[in-house]
C-alpha cells in the first residue's frame, strides 16, 4: 500500500490526467497517487477521468492554498 | 509523454482562430465541433453562432483512456474543430485524430478565447449622418459594448476588459477615445472602462448609485447632461445621459444623437434587467417600473434600443446587430406589458435564476477593487445572466 505523490502545478489540461494516468498504470491495486495541481479545472476533469477509467476510484479531493496564497487543488486517487 | 501533446517531432495539428471560427458557424458551413470538456463545464456554456451548431461532446480524459472508441463516436463528412477550456487538450485529440487520419484543426485559446474574442458591427444608420455607430459583440458572453466616432473623436461604452482593443479599433478608425462610459457597475463582467480611461487619460464616467461605495475616481455627469462629440471638426453630435435606475440604483442610459438608446441592462429587446442583485429585489424593481413605464415613456416609438446584453442569437437581427424600436419593444417585451408596481416585482422575483456565479467578486473589482487576471478570467467564464426573464441554460 505505497502513496505516491505527484506534482503537477503551473500544468494545464491535459497534462495532469496524462501523467496521473501513466503512474497508475505502474501502481498495484490498493496503492494511492496524490496529485497536486494548481488547474481549477483539474477537479471536474479528475471526477469525469475515473467515471471512464475503471481502475481508479477518486478517494478525495481538497483544496489548500500555498505559501504564496495560491490555491491548491489535491485530487487522491486509489487503485482498484 | 511529452509536456506538449502530440510532440516536438510530429507536424504540427492545423488551429483556427475563434475570430475565423464564427463566421463559418454563422453561416452553416458543414463544421462539427467536437467539444472534449468535462460534462459539468460543456452542459454550463457552450460555442454558440447564429444557426445551429452541430456539437459531439467527448470529454478529452476519454481519449486518453480509450483512444479507438472515442476517434469512432466522432461523425465523418464534417471539417471537424476540436475545442477545450483552454486549447491544450483540443489540442492533443486533434492530433489524435489527425493520426487516425480524421482531418481536424485545434481551436485555438479554447472557451477561454472565444470569452473574450470581440466582434465589432456597424450599425445602419439611415445614411448622410456624421457619425459611426459599432456595437462590439462579445459572442462568448452576449456582451455588447459601443463605438461611437465622431469628426476624429470616439466615446466607449461598456467597453470590456479588454483595454487595448477599443484604443486600436479607435484609431483604425482615425479617432481618438475622448471619453469612457459604463451604464451601470457590472455584475456579470470586468468592465475595461476604467483601465480603459487611464490609460488615455481621458474622463471616465459611471454612476455607482446609492449603497455602493466606489473607489475609482470618476467625472460625474447629471442627468440630461449633454456630451458633445467630434466638435472640432465642426461635425458633432450628441450624447445625452438619462437616469434610468433599477438593475441598479445608478443605471444609466445614454441616447446618441437624439435616436439610439444605450440601455445598459435596463431594457433589452426581450426581456429587461433582473433587478434583484443587490438583495432589494422590491426597492430596485420598483425603481426599474418607473424608469420603464415613465422615465423612457417621453422617447417616441422610432427610437432604437440597443442593450448591454442578449439572451439567445435569436436576438440577433439579420444586420448583425442587436437592437430594437422602443415602440416595438413598448408591445412585445413581456415585462413591459405589466401594469402596477407591484405586479411587476412579482414577476420579476419570480422569474430570476440564481445570480451569475462571482457576482459578487466581480461588482468588488468594477468598483475598484483589485484581482489578478486569472481570477477575473475564472470569474469571468460563462454567459451573462442579466436578464429577469429564466432561461434554459445555453443547449438545454
Amino acid at each position: 500500500m505505497a502513496l505516491k505523490k505527484l506534482d503537477v502545478r503551473g500544468a494545464k489540461c491535459p497534462i495532469p490526467i496524462v501523467k496521473a494516468k501513466k503512474e497508475m498504470d505502474t501502481m498495484t491495486p490498493g496503492d494511492q497517487l496524490e496529485v497536486t495541481a494548481t488547474d481549477p479545472g483539474s477537479m471536474p476533469d479528475f471526477q469525469g477521468w475515473v467515471k471512464t477509467a475503471k481502475y481508479a476510484l477518486l478517494k478525495e479531493q481538497r483544496t489548500e492554498k500555498d505559501e504564496g496564497g495560491k490555491d491548491l487543488y489535491i485530487h487522491l486517487l486509489e487503485r482498484t | 509523454m511529452d509536456e506538449t501533446p502530440g510532440g516536438a517531432t510530429e507536424p504540427p495539428v492545423p488551429t483556427v482562430e475563434v475570430g475565423a471560427l464564427l463566421p463559418r458557424l454563422d453561416r452553416g458551413d458543414t463544421v462539427l465541433v467536437l467539444d472534449v470538456r468535462n460534462r459539468e463545464e460543456f452542459d454550463a456554456w457552450r460555442i454558440e453562432a447564429r444557426r445551429p451548431v452541430e456539437t459531439v461532446h467527448v470529454p478529452y480524459f476519454d481519449f486518453i483512456e480509450d483512444p479507438a472508441a472515442s476517434i469512432a463516436k466522432v461523425p465523418r463528412g464534417r471539417d471537424v474543430v476540436v475545442l477545450c477550456a483552454q486549447g491544450g487538450s483540443s489540442e492533443m485529440v486533434a492530433a489524435m485524430l489527425q493520426d487516425a487520419g480524421v482531418p481536424s484543426a485545434n481551436v485555438a485559446g479554447g472557451m477561454i478565447a472565444y470569452g473574450v474574442y470581440l466582434e465589432p458591427v456597424r450599425v445602419p444608420l439611415a445614411g448622410g449622418e456624421p457619425y459611426e455607430l459599432w456595437q462590439v459583440n462579445r459572442r462568448g458572453k452576449a456582451c455588447l459594448s459601443y463605438v461611437i466616432v465622431s469628426g476624429g473623436e470616439a466615446v466607449v461604452v461598456d467597453p470590456s476588459r479588454h483595454a487595448p482593443w477599443y484604443e486600436e479599433f479607435a484609431a483604425r478608425r482615425s479617432a481618438r477615445i475622448v471619453r469612457v462610459l459604463d451604464t451601470h457597475v457590472h455584475a456579470d463582467h470586468v468592465s475595461g472602462g476604467p483601465a480603459l480611461a487611464r490609460r488615455l487619460g481621458v474622463p471616465y464616467f459611471v454612476a455607482a448609485g446609492e449603497g455602493f461605495s466606489l473607489r475609482q475616481p470618476v467625472t460625474p455627469l447629471a442627468d440630461g447632461q449633454e456630451i458633445r462629440l467630434g466638435g472640432e471638426t465642426g461635425v458633432s453630435i450628441e450624447v445625452r445621459l438619462i437616469s434610468t435606475p433599477g438593475h441598479t440604483p445608478g443605471s444609466t442610459s445614454f441616447l446618441v444623437d437624439g435616436r439610439h438608446l444605450l440601455t445598459g441592462d435596463t431594457l433589452f429587446v426581450a426581456s429587461v434587467g433582473r433587478p434583484d442583485l443587490g438583495g432589494h429585489v422590491a426597492e430596485w424593481g420598483r425603481a426599474l417600473f418607473d424608469t420603464l413605464k415613465r422615465r423612457l415613456a417621453d422617447l417616441p416609438g422610432e427610437t432604437r434600443v440597443l442593450p448591454a446584453h442578449y439572451g439567445t442569437t435569436a436576438e440577433i437581427s439579420p444586420e448583425g446587430v442587436v437592437w430594437g424600436r422602443l415602440g416595438d419593444l413598448r408591445r412585445t417585451v413581456p415585462e413591459m406589458q405589466i401594469a402596477t408596481a407591484d405586479a411587476f416585482v412579482d414577476a420579476v422575483r419570480g422569474a430570476v435564476v440564481d445570480p451569475p456565479g462571482a457576482y459578487a467578486e466581480i461588482i468588488r473589482v468594477n468598483l475598484g477593487a483589485s484581482a489578478s487576471e486569472e481570477k477575473i478570467s475564472e470569474w469571468e467564464l460563462g454567459k451573462n445572466q442579466c436578464a429577469a426573464a429564466a432561461r434554459p441554460a445555453a443547449g438545454a
